[in-house]
Order: C-alpha cells, then sequence, then structure tokens
C-alpha cells in the first residue's frame, strides 16, 4: 500500500516539478509569409528545434518559465517567454540594421550601405549553385571586373585571377586573405562548400593592404556555426560523367596521304607514298586519347552553437580523373575544417579556425610541345594506335611519339598536405575600444616523384632515354601572419568614426630537397625510390633551395560618417619588404574613399519605388612586392661545370647567377573609382555602375632583356629584373540584380554584369618594347609589350590573301628575306612599311589577348519544390593564337588544309602544301583568330523534396538535383577551348594544345538534418 | 555637436588602461630589423673571390662557356664550301639554312647565339681578371688569371672573327649602360685586346696544364700564332708558333709506334699528343632544348650524325653538316683523310652488308642546294657511348680546337707567306702530308702557298676552320655559292644587339 502511495505522490510531484509540455506553432515574416529555417531555441539550454518549409516548429519538454527564442537572419529576435501556452504563432519584423549586408573589407567589416569602395561579393548560395570544383570559378560571370581563366583542363588545375585587366607583366594575381590571414596555396586546395562568403576589393578600398593590394584583394569567409541553433547536419554528394566538349577536325589516313603526296611534289622531291593502296591503318588518335572520365564529391558539415559558442565542422572529398588518360591524370582533394567561436566573456572573444587539406594528383605532359594532345594532333594516322616505337614508319621528327604509348611511360605522384589556421582574440577593453590580436599559418608540405622509365620511342626521339630515372623533390613551407590592431568605434552626436590603427607581420621561409637517380631497378615504377636505384657517380645529382621572405607593415584607417549620408575613408599604411634593395625598402601606400548617399537627403523624393541612390569616389596608391627574392643581391647561383681529368668527369665551379639590380622596388599602382549604386522597387532591384582608372607604374619587369655582352646566355644566368614600365587599365563596369518573390510558390533571381577594359602600356624605359612568347620553333618572339598597345598584344607580319600566280609573285616586294622566295599559292604578306621589302620589319599589331568586354549573367527560379538556375559568362574582343600544329613536312594536318590553293582561283585563305622551304609558318594573322565566346557554365535544376517525406525522417531539407558544368561554348575559336591561356601578361594568348575544359553531368543529393 | 571635456578624459582611469595597451602592443611590434635579411645559404658577389677557391671555382665557371662553342664549329663548317646544311628538311634549323646559302639577316636566333654564347664566355673570364689586384694571395693565382686571360682571348677572337668590330673591355666586366656609350671598337683594337691578354698569360702559364683539359702554355703561344697570322703579321706568328713546334711537346699522331692516325678523333685518342688545347666534353650529365648551352655534351656531334642510323660503330643524328661531293673529290685517292673525314654511307652500308650486318638510315632534307649528299662528318659524327638523355645532346667526343698539324700548317704559311723561310716552311707542309700518306711537295714561293692553302682544307676538313681561312685569304667569293664581296666577311650583329644598343653601335655594312 505504502508503495502505490509513495509512487503516486512521486509522479504528481515530479509532473508538477518537471510540468514539461510541447508547444508548437508557426512563424510568418510581415506578409504573412511563413519562414522556414527559423532557429527557435530554449534560452540556457541546448533544446532548439526550426521551422519547416511551411514554417511549423514543434518544440518538445518545454518549462513553465523557459524563454523561447526565435532568430532568423535579416530579422529581429524576439523572445517569448513560455507559460503553458499550447500554440505560440509568431510573426518576426524585419529588421532594418539586417537590411545592410555586412560586408568584409579587410581588417573589419562595414554595411553594404556605408561601403565607400567598389566591392563586389559572392555568397553561399550562388557557391552552392554553381558548386564548382575550384572555388575562384565562382567568380567568373558573377562579379563585374573579374575574369578568371582556368590554367588547364586538366584535373587540379590552378586558375588565374585578374581584377580589372591586367596591370603588369610579372604576377598579376590578386591577394589572398581567408579567413584574415594571407593564403597564397591557391583556392583550389580550398572546399568551396565551406565557404560562406568572396569579397574583392577592386579599387582603392584594398590600400589597408598596402604593398600587396595593388593586384587587387579577395577576402573569403569560411562558413561558422550560428549562436542559438541546434547542430543541423549536412550532407552534398554528386556523381558526374566528364567528356571532352570538342574534338579538332583532322585528315583521317587517305586524306593525309594524298596531301603529303601533294606537298613532296610541289617541293620537287620523291613522294612518300608512292602506292596508296598499301596503306593498312586508319587511327583516329583524339579518339584514342580522349575519354570519359568520372568525378564524385562527397561533403559531410555539421554546425550549430548555443548562446555564447558556435562552432562547425566540414570534411569533404573529391576525385576528379581527367579526360586524358584518366590512369594518369587524376586528382583527389580531401579536406577537413574545423572552427569554434566563443565569447569568453562579454568582452572578449575568441575564434579559432584549423583547415587540413590533402591534395593528390597524377598528371601528364600536358601543355606545349611535346605534350599527348599535342602528339595526338600531330602524329600520322597511317600509324597503328600500337605502334610503341615510330622507327620505321614515316620521319614526323623529333618530338611526336605515339601518345599512348607516352602515356604508359607516365609516372609520377604528386601530394601536398597544408594545413591552415587561424587564432583570433578580441578584447573590448574599453566600451567602443576593442583590441584584436590574430594569428594565422598556413604551413604546406609537397611530394613530387617522378620515373622516367627506359623506352624507345624511336631512334632520335627526344623522349627516348638509354638509362631510367627517378626524381624526387621534397619542398615545405610555412608561413604566418600575425595582426595586431585596435579599433575605435565612437558616435558624438550625428558624428561616427571608426579608427582602426595596427600592424602586420608577415614572415614565409621555404625550403626544398631535390634528387635524381638513373638505374632504377627492373625498369619499373614500383621500385623508383633514390635508394632503391643503382647509378652512381655522375647518375645521381642533387639540389635544394632556401627562401625567406618578410614583410612588416603600419596601417590606419579612419572611418567617418556625418549624418548617416556623407561618408568618408582614409587609409595609410607603411610596409617594409626584404625583396627590396636596401635603398628602396620602405613603401607608404595613401588612399581616400568618399560616398555620399543621395537618397538620404530630404531633396531627394522622387518616390518609393527608388529606394536608393550613393555616389562613391575613391583614390589610392597600392603596390605590388610579387618579384623574385633578393634580386638586388649578385649571388654566385648560375650554373658552373666543366669536364677535367685524364677520367673526364664532371667538375663544379660558382658562377653569377641572374643579374642584380640594386635599386629594386615595388610597384605602385594608382587607381581612381567613379562609382554609383542604385536601388529600386523595395530593393528588387539594384544596379551598380563603377568607372575605373588604374595607372601601374614602375612596373617590375623580369628578366628585361639586355645585351648579350653581360653573360646572359651563361648557364643559369638571365637578365635582371628592373623597375621599368607603366600600363593603364580603364574601363566600365555595370551590375545589375533583380530579384522577386511573386508569391510563395514563384520567385526567380535575374543578374547581369559587363565591364570593359581598356588596356594600353604607357611607358618602358630602357626599351622600346619587351617580347616574349613562344611561337613555332627557333622564330621571333610573338608577343609584345610597347607604349600604346595593350600589354602583351601579338606582334606579326599581315596577310593579304595568297598569291594565285607568279604575275602576282613578281609583282609584289620579295618576301626572300623571310627565308624562302615566294611561289604561287603561298601566303602574300603586307609591305606594311612601304620599303619595297617583306621583312621582319614589315610586323605590326595583329591581335591582343585581353578582352574587350566580359559579361556574365545568371539566372536563378524557384517554382514550388523545383529550382532552376543557370550561369553564363563572355568574354568578347580578344584573339588567340594558334601554335598547336607542328612545323614539321610529314605530321598531320587540320581538316582546314583541305582547302588549299592548288591552281590559281582555288583558294584565297589556305596556302599550298609542300615541303619545301617556304614563309607560311612565319607568324603571322593567318596563326590569329577570334577568341570571343559565351560559355554557359551552368544549367541545373533541383527539386526539393516536399514535406510529407522530410517529416517522418526529421530531415530539414532534401535536394536532387542535374546539374550541366560547361554546357555549351558559342565561339568561333577553332582550337579545344577558347579559354585556353597561360595567363602571362605577355606570351598568354597562345594556344599551345591546352588540355580543354570537360563538360560535366551530374547528379547530386544535398541533405540537411 | 562634439563634446569634448578634455579634463574629464583625462581624470578618467580608462585612460590608463588605453595607454598601456598601446605601450604593450608597441612593445610586442617589431622594428625594421625584422625585414632586414641576407639571402639565406647564398654566397653572394661581395663574400666571393676571398680564397683560393674561389678563384678556381670561378675559373671552372669561365671554361665551362668553351663548351657552347660547339656552334661556332658546327656552323664555320656549314657557312663554308665544305658541307651541306642538312637537318630533317630545308627549313630545319632555319638559321642554319640560311648561312648555308649565304642568305642569312641580322634576324637570325644562332647567330645570336653565337655572340651570346662567346660574350658570356667573355664575360665569366673578366670577371675573374677584374679580381686579380685583390689582396688575396696564394701560389698558383697568377696561372689562374693566366688561363682566365687566355680564355677571355679565345672568346674575344671567335667574336671578332664572326662580327668584326665589338665592344672590348680590358679592365673587367660590362656594366648595365655600356651597351649606350660603348663602341664597336675597331678589329685593330680587339686585335690589340687580344695579343695583350696572350702575351701576359704566356710567362705565367706552365708548359704541362695543372690539370688535363686546362690551357697549357703551348695553347696561348699556337693561339696568339693564329691571331698574327689572321692579321698577315707572320714574323710575329712564325715566332709563336715557332715555339710550340720546338718545345718537343707535341708530335703528329701516327708517326710513332703504336699510334694509327685514322683513330685521330676516336675517345682513346682524347687529349693525345697532337692536341694543343681540347675543349672538353662528357655525356655523364642530362641536357635538354631550352638551355643548349648548358650541355656538358658536345652537341655538334649529335647534329652531324646520320639521320635513323642503325648499325655498327656509329649511333643516329639530326643530319646536319653534309660533306659535299665537291669536298670529297678534293681528297686525292691516297690521301688517309679522306678515310678520316669522310663517311660515305653508300659505302660504309654495302661493307657490312656483304658481311650479313645490315645498316640503316634514312634521309631528311633532300633539297639540292643544302641537302642529303650521301656524306657525313666522319671526325664529329657520333659513336656508341654511354651517355644521359637527350642523348642527342650529350655526346662525351672533344673538339680538338687547337691541333698540332694546324700549327705547323700556320707555322708553314706564315713563313712562306712572310718571306723568312720557305724551306722551313716546306719541311713543316711535308711532315703533314707524309703522315697523311701523301708524297712530299718540292714547291716554293706561291705555288708552295697554293699547296698550303690545299692542305689546310684538307688536314682540318670539319673542324670549322675553313669558312674563316677563305675570308683571311680572299678566297671567299670564289669559292663560297652565294657569297657577297664586301659583305658576307663577317656576319651581321644581331637585330636585338642594334636595338639594345639604341644607336650606339650600327650594323656591319650591306646588312
Amino acid at each position: 500500500m505504502n508503495k502505490w502511495i509513495y509512487l503516486l505522490v512521486l509522479s504528481i510531484t515530479t509532473s508538477i516539478a518537471f510540468s514539461q509540455s510541447t508547444v508548437s506553432g508557426t512563424v510568418v515574416d510581415d506578409a504573412d509569409l511563413p519562414i522556414p529555417g527559423v532557429n527557435i531555441a530554449i534560452k540556457g539550454t541546448t533544446q532548439g528545434t526550426v521551422t519547416n518549409f511551411d514554417g511549423e516548429f514543434t518544440l518538445q519538454d518545454v518549462n513553465n518559465g523557459d524563454i523561447i527564442v526565435f532568430s532568423y537572419v535579416g530579422f529581429k529576435t524576439q523572445e517569448i517567454a513560455y507559460s503553458g501556452q499550447d500554440t505560440i504563432d509568431v510573426k518576426l519584423e524585419v529588421s532594418a540594421e539586417a537590411l545592410e549586408e555586412i560586408v568584409v573589407i579587410g581588417y573589419g567589416a562595414q554595411s553594404r550601405q556605408k561601403v565607400t569602395g567598389a566591392v563586389s561579393s559572392v555568397d553561399a548560395e550562388s557557391i552552392q549553385d554553381l558548386d564548382p570544383l575550384n572555388a575562384a570559378s565562382a567568380l567568373q560571370g558573377t562579379t563585374a571586373g573579374v575574369n578568371v581563366t582556368p590554367n588547364s583542363g586538366s584535373p587540379g588545375a590552378e586558375s588565374n585571377i585578374r581584377i580589372r585587366g591586367i596591370s603588369t607583366n610579372g604576377n598579376s594575381a590578386p591577394l589572398i586573405i581567408l579567413d584574415g590571414f594571407q593564403y597564397d596555396g591557391g583556392l583550389n586546395s580550398i572546399n568551396p562548400q565551406d565557404i560562406e562568403s568572396i569579397t574583392v576589393l577592386k579599387d582603392a578600398q584594398a590600400a589597408i593592404y598596402g604593398s600587396v593590394g595593388a593586384n587587387g584583394v579577395v577576402l573569403v569567409e569560411t562558413k561558422t556555426g550560428k549562436r542559438n541553433q541546434n547542430a543541423v547536419v549536412t550532407y552534398n554528394t554528386y556523381f558526374g560523367l566528364q567528356e571532352t566538349t570538342r574534338k579538332l577536325p583532322l585528315l583521317n589516313a587517305n586524306e593525309y596521304v594524298l596531301m603529303l603526296n601533294e606537298s613532296y611534289a610541289n617541293a620537287g622531291q620523291t613522294l612518300p607514298f608512292p602506292d596508296i593502296s598499301a596503306i593498312e591503318n586508319d587511327t583516329d588518335w583524339q579518339d584514342e586519347v580522349l575519354e570519359s572520365a568520372q568525378i564524385i564529391s562527397h561533403n559531410v558539415s555539421i554546425a550549430g552553437g548555443s548562446e555564447k559558442t558556435d562552432y562547425s565542422f566540414s570534411a569533404s572529398h573529391l576525385d576528379q580523373e581527367g579526360i586524358v588518360a584518366p590512369e594518369k591524370s587524376n586528382f583527389k582533394r580531401t579536406t577537413v575544417k574545423l572552427s569554434v567561436n566563443t565569447d569568453v566573456r562579454d568582452f572578449l572573444n575568441l575564434k579559432a579556425n584549423v583547415f587540413h587539406t590533402n591534395n593528390r594528383s597524377k598528371g601528364i605532359n600536358s601543355f606545349g610541345l611535346g605534350s599527348v594532345l599535342f602528339n595526338a594532333l600531330n602524329i600520322a594516322p597511317i600509324i597503328s594506335r600500337d605502334r610503341d616505337n615510330l622507327d620505321g614508319t614515316i620521319d614526323l621528327g623529333n618530338e611526336v611519339v605515339n601518345p599512348l604509348t607516352q602515356i604508359n611511360n607516365t609516372f609520377n605522384d604528386f601530394e601536398s598536405n597544408r594545413l591552415s589556421g587561424s587564432f583570433q582574440a578580441e578584447l573590448e577593453y574599453i566600451k567602443d575600444f576593442k583590441l584584436t590580436g590574430r594569428y594565422g599559418f598556413n604551413s604546406s608540405k609537397l611530394n613530387n616523384r617522378e620515373f622516367f622509365p627506359e623506352f624507345n620511342f624511336g631512334t632520335s626521339k627526344v623522349f627516348t632515354r638509354q638509362e631510367n630515372q627517378v626524381n624526387l623533390n621534397q619542398q615545405d613551407f610555412y608561413d604566418y601572419t600575425f595582426d595586431l590592431f585596435h579599433t575605435i568605434d565612437k558616435s558624438f552626436g550625428e558624428h561616427d568614426v571608426t579608427l582602426t590603427l595596427g600592424m602586420t607581420v608577415f614572415r614565409s621561409h621555404g625550403e626544398g630537397i631535390f634528387g635524381s637517380r638513373t638505374g632504377v631497378p627492373n625498369n619499373s615504377y614500383s621500385f623508383a625510390d633514390l635508394g632503391t636505384a643503382t647509378g652512381t657517380g655522375d647518375q645521381q645529382t642533387n639540389g635544394s633551395f632556401v627562401s625567406e621572405f618578410r614583410r612588416l607593415s603600419y596601417f590606419g584607417r579612419l572611418q567617418y560618417e556625418f549624418k548617416e549620408k556623407y561618408l568618408l575613408s582614409a587609409m595609410l599604411r607603411r610596409d617594409t619588404s626584404n625583396r627590396f634593395g636596401p635603398n628602396n625598402q620602405t613603401g607608404w601606400f595613401p588612399s581616400v574613399t568618399t560616398g555620399w548617399i543621395i537618397s538620404e537627403e530630404e531633396f531627394f523624393d522622387l518616390g518609393d519605388w527608388f529606394n536608393l541612390a550613393k555616389f562613391r569616389a575613391s583614390y589610392g596608391e597600392l603596390g605590388n612586392d610579387s618579384i623574385g627574392d633578393f634580386l638586388y643581391s649578385s649571388l654566385l647561383n648560375g650554373e658552373a661545370e666543366y669536364v677535367l681529368g685524364p677520367d673526364q668527369s664532371l667538375v663544379s665551379g660558382q658562377a653569377l647567377g641572374p643579374l642584380a639590380n640594386p635599386d629594386v622596388k615595388w610597384e605602385t599602382a594608382k587607381k581612381l573609382n567613379f562609382g554609383l549604386d542604385l536601388a529600386f522597387f523595395d530593393r528588387d532591384l539594384s544596379v551598380t555602375v563603377d568607372y575605373y582608372n588604374n595607372t601601374r607604374d614602375d612596373l617590375l619587369i623580369p628578366g628585361i632583356p639586355v645585351s648579350g655582352i653581360f653573360g646572359v646566355a651563361a648557364p643559369g644566368s638571365s637578365s635582371p629584373t628592373l623597375n621599368a614600365g607603366s600600363v593603364e587599365n580603364k574601363g566600365l563596369e555595370m551590375a545589375f540584380n533583380y530579384s522577386k518573390i511573386v508569391d510563395e510558390d514563384f520567385s526567380f533571381n535575374v543578374a547581369y554584369n559587363f565591364s570593359t577594359i581598356n588596356n594600353e602600356v604607357t611607358a618602358i624605359n630602357g626599351a622600346p618594347f619587351l617580347e616574349g612568347g613562344v611561337f613555332g620553333v627557333g622564330q621571333l618572339p610573338p608577343s609584345r609589350m610597347e607604349v600604346g598597345q595593350p600589354i602583351g598584344y601579338f606582334y606579326g607580319l599581315k596577310t593579304d590573301g595568297i598569291f594565285q600566280n607568279q604575275a602576282e609573285v613578281d609583282a609584289h616586294p620579295s618576301q626572300q628575306a623571310l627565308g624562302a622566295s615566294a611561289q604561287p599559292g603561298d601566303i602574300r604578306f603586307v609591305d606594311v612599311n612601304g620599303d619595297g621589302t617583306i621583312n621582319e620589319d614589315d610586323r605590326t599589331y595583329i591581335g591582343d589577348p585581353i578582352p574587350d568586354v566580359t559579361m556574365g549573367f545568371n539566372f536563378t527560379l524557384n517554382y514550388k519544390n523545383f529550382e532552376f538556375s543557370t550561369y553564363s559568362f563572355a568574354n568578347l574582343g580578344q584573339e588567340i593564337v594558334r601554335n598547336y600544329e607542328r612545323d614539321q613536312v610529314n605530321v598531320n594536318l587540320l581538316s582546314r588544309r583541305l582547302e588549299r590553293w592548288t591552281g590559281p582561283g582555288t583558294s584565297n585563305t589556305e596556302p599550298r602544301v609542300t615541303a619545301g622551304a617556304n614563309t607560311n609558318k612565319v607568324f603571322s594573322d593567318y596563326f590569329v583568330e577570334d577568341g570571343s565566346f559565351l560559355r554557359v557554365q551552368t544549367i541545373s535544376l533541383g527539386y526539393f523534396f516536399p514535406e510529407q517525406i522530410l517529416k517522418p525522417i526529421n530531415a530539414s531539407s532534401i535536394k536532387v538535383y542535374a546539374k550541366i558544368d560547361n554546357a555549351f561554348t558559342f565561339t568561333e575559336y577553332s582550337g579545344y577551348d577558347p579559354t585556353a591561356s597561360t595567363g602571362a601578361p605577355i606570351g598568354g594568348g597562345i594556344d599551345l594544345g591546352f588540355y580543354p575544359l570537360p563538360r560535366i553531368y551530374t547528379l547530386g543529393l544535398n541533405v540537411k538534418f | 555637436m562634439l563634446n569634448f571635456n578634455f579634463k574629464k578624459i583625462m581624470k578618467m582611469k580608462s585612460y590608463k588602461i588605453i595607454l598601456s595597451l598601446f605601450a604593450i602592443c608597441i612593445a610586442i611590434s617589431c622594428s625594421d630589423e625584422f625585414v632586414e635579411e641576407n639571402a639565406p645559404f647564398q654566397v653572394n658577389s661581395d663574400s666571393f673571390f676571398l680564397s683560393e677557391t674561389d678563384y678556381n671555382n670561378a675559373l671552372i665557371g669561365a671554361y665551362d662557356l668553351l663548351q657552347a662553342t660547339y656552334v661556332n664549329v658546327i656552323l664555320g663548317e656549314i657557312a663554308s664550301d665544305n658541307t651541306h646544311a642538312g637537318g630533317e628538311s630545308a627549313t630545319d634549323v632555319v638559321g642554319w639554312q640560311q648561312v648555308d646559302r649565304m642568305q642569312h639577316t641580322p634576324v637570325n636566333d644562332n647567330l645570336d647565339d653565337v655572340w651570346d654564347f662567346n660574350f658570356a664566355g667573355v664575360y665569366r673570364a673578366s670577371y675573374i681578371i677584374e679580381n686579380e689586384a685583390n689582396d688575396v694571395e696564394f701560389d698558383g693565382k697568377a696561372q689562374i688569371i693566366a688561363e682566365a686571360r687566355f680564355l677571355r682571348a679565345y672568346f674575344n677572337f671567335e667574336l671578332v672573327k664572326w662580327f668584326g668590330p665589338i665592344p672590348i673591355k680590358p679592365d673587367g666586366r660590362f656594366e648595365l649602360g655600356d651597351e649606350l656609350s660603348l663602341p664597336r671598337s675597331p678589329v685593330e683594337e680587339v686585335y690589340t685586346l687580344i695579343e695583350d691578354d696572350l702575351l701576359k698569360a704566356i710567362p705565367d702559364l706552365a708548359v704541362q696544364a695543372p690539370e688535363v683539359g686546362r690551357a697549357p702554355k703551348a695553347a696561348a703561344q699556337a693561339l696568339l700564332g693564329k691571331v698574327y697570322l689572321y692579321q698577315d703579321k707572320f714574323a710575329e706568328s712564325a715566332q709563336q708558333l715557332q715555339a710550340v713546334i720546338d718545345s718537343g711537346q707535341y708530335h703528329l699522331y701516327g708517326t710513332r709506334d703504336g699510334e694509327d692516325f685514322l683513330n685521330l678523333f676516336e675517345f682513346f685518342v682524347e687529349n693525345g699528343p697532337e692536341s694543343v688545347f681540347e675543349v672538353q666534353y662528357s655525356g655523364a650529365q642530362g641536357a635538354g632544348f631550352g638551355c643548349l648551352q648548358c650541355s656538358e655534351g658536345n652537341v655538334a656531334v649529335g647534329f652531324s650524325g646520320v639521320r635513323g642510323y642503325n648499325g655498327p660503330v656509329y649511333v643516329s643524328g639530326f643530319g646536319f653538316n653534309l660533306p659535299t661531293q665537291e669536298t670529297v673529290d678534293a681528297f686525292s685517292d691516297d690521301d688517309l683523310r679522306k678515310e678520316l673525314s669522310i663517311l660515305d654511307i653508300e659505302a660504309w652500308k654495302a661493307e657490312f652488308e656483304a658481311q650479313g650486318q645490315p645498316v640503316t638510315y634514312t634521309i631528311g632534307n633532300q633539297d639540292p642546294v643544302t641537302g642529303h649528299t650521301g656524306f657525313y662528318n666522319r671526325k664529329y659524327i657520333p659513336r656508341e657511348n654511354e651517355r644521359e638523355p637527350d642523348g642527342n645532346l650529350t655526346h662525351p667526343n672533344n673538339y680538338r680546337a687547337m691541333r698540332y698539324a694546324d700549327v705547323l700548317l700556320m707555322g708553314a704559311e706564315a713563313l712562306n707567306r712572310g718571306g723568312i723561310n720557305d724551306e722551313l716552311a716546306r719541311d713543316y707542309l711535308n711532315q703533314v702530308r707524309e703522315r697523311a700518306g701523301l708524297d712530299p711537295v718540292t714547291s716554293s714561293g706561291a705555288q708552295l702557298l697554293n699547296d698550303i692553302y690545299l692542305d689546310r682544307r684538307l688536314e682540318l676538313m670539319g673542324e670549322g676552320h675553313r669558312f674563316f681561312d677563305l675570308v683571311r685569304t680572299g678566297r671567299a667569293a670564289d669559292v663560297i655559292d652565294g657569297f657577297t664581296p664586301n659583305k658576307n666577311e663577317v656576319f651581321p650583329v644581331p637585330f636585338e644587339e642594334i636595338q639594345f644598343s639604341q644607336g650606339n653601335w650600327e650594323q656591319n655594312p650591306n646588312y
């Protein structure tokens, strides 16, 4: 009996004491539309939930007196005390503050409304839609004025990012700041799914980065957890198939044989194929070499937070095979990231992020003379695919080998492990006075192993090796960025002032060791290691390097606002760096950015439809210190080797390396920008217009060609780096963004941006021009940097049709000086300087690789549970040089050569084929093509599973999608890919057989719990 | 408006906190010294030439550029009437093809190489000579400086032969800006510098070079004799050359027991008794087309080999530098040098096929003016050997830069043309002829001179001297197809160099 009473009393008291209940309700916004994803938490606990697709929620285990917190981005947080209600319906108010998106601006953040510089950003949602392999691609077409071109289509390739044109003939890469610290590892090693936002500082706004800001600054912020949020688990995965976007039209075996016979006949030489019926093979080499390849990605992340702490954890794995030789060309990336942010006290906040990336890749020779694709384009179709040794077949010169054999004899392995992180403490030691200390570091270890087996590709082929060799290469890099700065935020009546004052230290240290050895046992990659190889004496080599870079900077920024509509920001930075000689070690970089929010003025009253008009102007001086190290020092790091002694052994000495320049200093960028930010229709439509004018002075010109009398041709020596030029870039950028929520089922977003670039070299001191780039073999450099022209323009002969008969040849100035007399069927060159002979002096501007206009167009649409998005971009007005046709009499030819001249009137565009001396291969506009293109980068269609499916498994969202990357490219360019470029300022835009970017068909799944 | 009560601010305790925090920051912060660093683990020019080892190492650096003079040898042959350019086709190595036809212009990558490589040699040798008067003293310093002077003279001599007037700087290296102000010194001044360097070097050079491959005294004397001969200074020339001949250090290979003349250019006779000076090469290090001047092997040898060759003794090459029929016919049938200098590929093939050993090869350039002749330059074509890839660029055949036979012939020429001693001249010539299996001559005067000229061609076939011999004796126009007098005696200064000088240097006449 007592037992029962006891139990009864116990149950009554417990139920009173823990009176736990369940409460449910709906959350809507001020238009009474339900808001999904609202965070609901019980204050002081880790309990919470999230509203579903219809804005409904159910919260368990709520006690009397608990405070329930409703929070969501863009709305004012509400707290409601629970006192036994069964339902709580909440209407959240739009937060005026939250309307102002917060933009990271370097050593701080600012609301978008108040930003006075030219700043563009890409948010996590766009990155999610684009789902790029390389985070850099998220900037292409989405940010005005930013041009991203891949280095190559091969897996794991990096991209070149150029902000507002090419302003230097040195390193044009912008500074990348990851969570506040300098990150030199390339955007390819960051998991795009970890990125919260990418912000690009395009004008003098970047001046706070002083001597590293001249090329623009890309600020990457990674995802963090959210306060007061239950842990959200996300899993994203996709599987894709890749294929080449194009195959070039080449001759087949029959056409090849006939063309070759004709070319020998035209030169008066014996026909190589007297009996054309004896041809046995007809190999389509591109088919043999290009395959479908797969790509798989997994990404999992967990993020959440309590009142004082938030955390996020993510891990990802990407596995991509190459469309050329997938087993020998592939890329795997594994990343892990952990970040924690906690308010230790009200006045002290600590943040810590750590990332680890492991990249593993294998590659094939993929760009230029001797690359796999180059061989596939040039090798004769009459050779069987199984023929490894080309002896006995037609003589194709010394480079062209069977590409399949080349693939089979390629062995390498590249691995990099990178650990990066940052630790930050923010201390508000007095109200409005904050001290921030931050330590960010990167540590990376690169390992590379290459094995070249003994193999006979054919007598006298450059790839033929009589001895095998293994090369090992290990490099270690460690760098850190230490920031210490004050931020003082004070308001005096209608004046708001923010002062940032501090210092940054950057140090980077690198070491590398390499070794090679011959005599690998069994000629097999399985034994390719320095310790196992058996070579001795001169058959073993080793080398090493040590690099050290240090920079010390002091900076200050004053941001002043008056009446919240007159904005001014002034910055000054002082940098010293060990790259600059003692004469020029310190640089000062000032800048000013101003803004006027016209729409806040009383006189501005055009109606409710015109929400924002802001005018911006900025001017600043920034620097670029990306040159080699210790160029002011005459180092004895040249090569000095001779052979002495009766046993003829190698002896080493010492000799001067690259010529020194004791006055070397940073490049200075002077940036002027005028901008207008407009918003209409409740900010549904926003328009941004910017006009920029950038001058880059004191261009650091590495290896400026100098006379041979300075010994620069000696082994290990080279020309000095001088500050010798200036370049100007100016243009207009416009970005339109229209986003509309029509009703709860239908919403869409349209964005369009374009920018123009007008690039001109304005001075080169000490030389009339600089040359660079490679065309053909033994020809003069095809690209120039010269006053009055765009940087890296193509300099060659102009053509004027084909000579149809001898009379035309005789009527025209002699072309003999180019190497051979002209004959009917040869290209006629224009006598540009009118001196009566055609020679190298008749070269002139025949194109340039810089686009005149770049555009992006993005469209996203949401209808019920479907989501459709497409991203495209276009570059117009640039030219590309076709340089993948080997100049050798027996190689295969592009199908366009079938249109060749064979007699008067047969062609005025394609010259005759001949094995004899001729001038048709001299660099001229015959090899320059229009590279303009429009690329539909992404088309994707996604479906969100409805509530009925989500509820039973407690998922908050499940999306399946199908996506095509690199869907269509509209271009007249005849090569594989019109984005082909090394990105070199002088010598870029020359296609040596660029590994094409693949088209990828993907199916993916995103799940959120 | 601003409400700034200074006194009130100062009373606040908080200001003390602010100040102390600023102070902490300044204490933690770095000074500019942080940035002052020397290149880690690197020698720079301030810390060089401080010890004997430094001088030795620098000397090796200067010798290194001798290996790049392969261009001088092969292009010198192609320019003359001895050989056709050859190659894969009539447009293979366009620069060489144009020189073969005497149609070269200032825009010529390969002539630019001749300029660049030889001036690089001058630069490295000058660096050592600059440091002659340092405080550093050690035994053997004079020898090293002397060798540096010899090398500078060697490179300058090549440059003046090829380009005529060139910039010179006796005190040391050229400095940035010199190309705008230093003139192309007239040929006489260049020769004066060369003579000066050699005259200073000769007393300090040892009779036996400290190591095989380095320059002995005789090398400088022989070079000086050659330099005098090129200027028609016959008495001085004869004096230097006779010093070499009378030293007794050298003899014609094949005239003593155990020596077979036909082996003169084989590996085991390298640095032999006939070599007064030899440029050393080795196959032990890899090379690539990206830096031909970096190769430790003899690039000219690989280029001269038989294309696609498969067979005994030799290995394949690129098929350049092909002796003409006319050249082959210049040898009389009993001249041993015919077999020494010329490989008749069809005859060779037939000889081995008769024994059942197959020989195959391919033909590249078939152009009648510059292409296949059926003959190859046997002295300097690739033999079977061990070497690193790229095998075509790393043949270890040494270049006999100065042979005793050449010394004898130059001596004969100087004695004859200077009217000094025809009998001795004839004696020298006949020593060479007898070794070659020919009967002695009895001529004198102008007839003897013709005999000397002919023998020079036959003896030194394939060694890069013919073109310059023809030019300096005024016979080039008669013998070389396409040779334009008052133009082709020298080669054009590279286009780039004229532009670098920004008007300071003028091009050679008629280019």
